[in-house]
């Protein structure tokens, strides 16, 4: 069981008010993931969860039972660090046996556990090395070892992937999903990465300046952004957002629209303007279109490729039933 | 090759300058301890300078190995050294994770606590001695004195003055005697070097990984397994070099013996080779090798004993 119930959770530090009272339920094993620009209490909010920050005000309850007095290691959570946080003196083998010895665990029993996770973390090889002779995903892996052994009620990640390079996050990215179907244990993980919030949550929580500004599945939160904020972050590229006399027509103060909404056309079309920097990804083409009169910089994103030069001229047309449409507060019109 | 050799050349100056500030002692000492050789003589005057011609062999190694004097001095050196590792390791230790915490006045406790290492191993002799161990004037005499006042006066209280008559009066130790002046050498050179390891260990301490720390916590590691599987290895290194450095520096201790009983039980080698320098060069160079000998011996196994508790 791993049902982690937030009420008014607030803290601060010093007189810096960084999570303002908070209220969030996470229900049994789900995949939650807390997305957020850099320093808005991601990582503030899951160590308050593992107990390693003391709440200034509101209290924690976990499968009922409010643990806001309990200590770190009797909260049964398991949590991975950004930095992996291995013991440096210590093998792999013991690395992952820590959390057991630690609970007295006998050696046989501790023995099965690592040679089980070991072997579903494809670490056998490794168990008698220590960590600094691995490689960046190993050491992942060890973390996630030591966490799996413990058995505990839901795993917490801290950017678990942000010390890797792009092609081993990737993989990282399906293991940790792949664990998750797995094992059915709660998880909750913390990136500043929309992408992986994306492609890894059932649910995402969105932060800002430590204020949920929404909470939803995926698509949810890509087909109705709450407000302009959550419009802005979820998505890549991001959606284009514009203001002024252009949004009045549609009757809202501002408009937004994605850049996989809006149809390219070189002789016709709603908006017209110049063609800049291109990026080929192969499959999809994005298109950076300045001097539209409307926004700074307009980004388009077509499958294929279209003949474009750069400086030519060029016409966008928004799909009228995919524009969102924002009140002078940033929320939504429904 | 040819750019090899300019800077080989500019070097050669810096490696023989070195090459003959080791090679020059160490080559002399070794040639004394094979000749006949002493300052004062007056039935052979020919053994009063160093020459070839007084070749020896290895009758100085032999007739001190013979001394008793040599053995006991060994002891001694080893003691004082080990007995010093000892408590300044495991005072450094506790220490230095003490005053690791945050704690108002933090600041000056730890300027207070550098402050033994910058006294002079001789003036400190003579505190210790003097102010500290003396007793009669000293720390340890009033103490005493105090303590044993004390419990004069219990003697005659009602109810427990029975059980308070049984105590025997305290005498206090007299730390210049043959026993034990020994322990007073190490006892100041604990207090001097002790601020040395807390320095190291707490320079190290301040780069201990936080977030490992957090996992201990998680994994549901206590504040004594945490020291024990995280601190401590990670205090290996510093360990083993502060034991490293003071084993050269304590292997050479002079000034304290001399002022504490001018060697009286508590000679070590370096205070036994002075005394033979008195005289008998030849011998004392001897000893010197033998010195040398033994400082590689106790640095290596330090060294291994060290590494091998803390790293695994
Ligand atoms: N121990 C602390 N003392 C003071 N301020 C802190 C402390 N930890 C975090 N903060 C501040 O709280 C804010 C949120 O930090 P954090 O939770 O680490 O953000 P995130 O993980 O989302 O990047 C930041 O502005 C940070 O400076
Ligand atoms: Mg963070």
């Amino acid at each position: 069981m791993g049902r982690i119930a937030l009420n008014k959770v607030k803290k601060v530090f010093g007189d810096v008010e960084v999570i303002p009272p908070l209220d969030l339920t996470i229900d049994d094993g789900e995949f939650v993931v807390f997305v957020g620009p850099s320093g808005c209490g991601k990582s503030t909010l899951l160590r308050m969860i593992a107990g390693l920050e003391d709440l200034t005000a509101g209290a924690i309850e976990i499968d009922d039972e409010d643990v806001t007095e309990v200590p770190p290691s009797k909260r049964g959570l398991a949590m991975v660090f950004q930095s992996y946080a291995l013991y440096p003196h210590m093998t792999v083998r013991k690395n992952i046996a820590f959390p057991m010895r630690m609970a007295g665990i006998d050696e046989a029993t501790q023995n099965a556990k690592i040679d089980a996770a070991a072997k579903s973390l494809n670490l056998t090889d490794y168990l008698d090395r220590k960590p600094g002779q691995l490689s960046g995903g190993q050491r992942q892996r060890v973390a996630i070892g030591r966490a799996i052994v413990r058995e505990p009620a839901a795993f917490l990640f801290d950017e678990p992937l942000s010390n890797l390079d792009a092609a081993l996050r990737v993989g990282m990215r399906l293991e940790i999903m792949e664990l998750h179907k797995k094992l059915e244990t709660t998880m909750i993980y913390v990136t500043h990465d929309q992408v992986e919030a994306m492609t890894m949550a059932d649910k995402i929580v969105v932060l800002q300046a430590g204020v949920i500004e929404q909470v939803g599945s995926p698509l949810e939160l890509y087909h109705t952004p709450r407000n302009k904020f959550v419009a802005g972050f979820i998505g890549s590229p991001k959606m284009n957002l514009i203001e002024g006399a252009e949004a009045e027509k549609h009757g809202a103060a501002s408009i937004g629209i994605r850049p996989e909404h809006l149809t390219v056309s070189k002789s016709e079309g709603t908006w017209k303007g110049r063609v800049g920097v291109a990026e080929h990804l192969g499959s999809d083409t994005f298109i950076h279109v300045h001097d539209t009169g409307l926004m700074d910089m307009m980004t388009v994103r077509i499958n294929g490729d279209i003949d474009a030069r750069h400086g030519d001229t060029i016409y966008l047309s928004p799909q009228v039933d995919q524009i969102h449409r924002f009140d002078a507060q940033d929320l939504r019109i429904a | 090759m040819a750019n090899r050799t300019i800077p080989r050349l500019l070097q050669t100056p810096a490696v023989l300058l070195l090459l003959v500030w080791m090679l020059v002692p160490l080559g002399m000492t070794l040639f004394f301890s094979f000749i006949r050789y002493v300052l004062n003589n007056l039935r052979r005057p020919e053994w009063t300078s160093p020459s070839i011609e007084n070749w020896r062999g290895f009758g100085n190694y032999k007739f001190v190995w013979n001394q008793d004097g040599f053995w006991l001095a060994i002891q001694n050196s080893l003691l004082i050294v080990c007995s010093i590792l000892f408590l300044t390791v495991i005072l450094g230790v506790l220490i230095a994770v003490l005053v690791n915490r945050s704690f108002p006045g933090r600041g000056i406790v730890r300027v207070l606590l550098i402050s033994p290492f910058f006294v002079m191993p001789a003036v400190n002799a003579v505190l210790w001695i003097n102010m500290i161990l003396d007793p009669v004037l000293g720390l340890q005499g009033i103490a005493v004195g105090g303590i044993n006042e004390v419990i004069a006066g219990l003697r005659n209280a009602p109810l427990i003055g029975g059980f308070f008559s049984l105590w025997p009066e305290l005498n206090p130790i007299s730390f210049r005697a043959t026993q034990t002046s020994a322990y007073a050498v190490i006892m100041m050179v604990t207090w001097q070097w002790t601020p040395f390891a807390v320095l190291i260990f707490m320079t190290s301490l301040q780069s201990e990984d936080q977030q490992q720390k957090e996992a201990a916590i998680l994994d549901g590691a206590g504040r004594w397994s945490q020291f024990r599987f995280l601190t401590l290895p990670h205090l290996g290194r510093p360990i083993a070099i502060v034991v490293m450095i003071q084993a050269i520096f304590h292997l050479s201790l002079y000034a304290e013996i001399e002022i504490v009983s001018r060697g009286n039980g508590n000679k070590n080698l370096p205070y036994f080779i002075g005394e033979l320098a008195n005289n008998n060069i030849g011998a004392a160079s001897a000893t010197g090798i033998f010195a040398v000998i033994l400082a590689n011996i106790v640095a290596i196994f330090l060294l291994r004993m060290v590494g091998k508790t803390l790293m695994e």
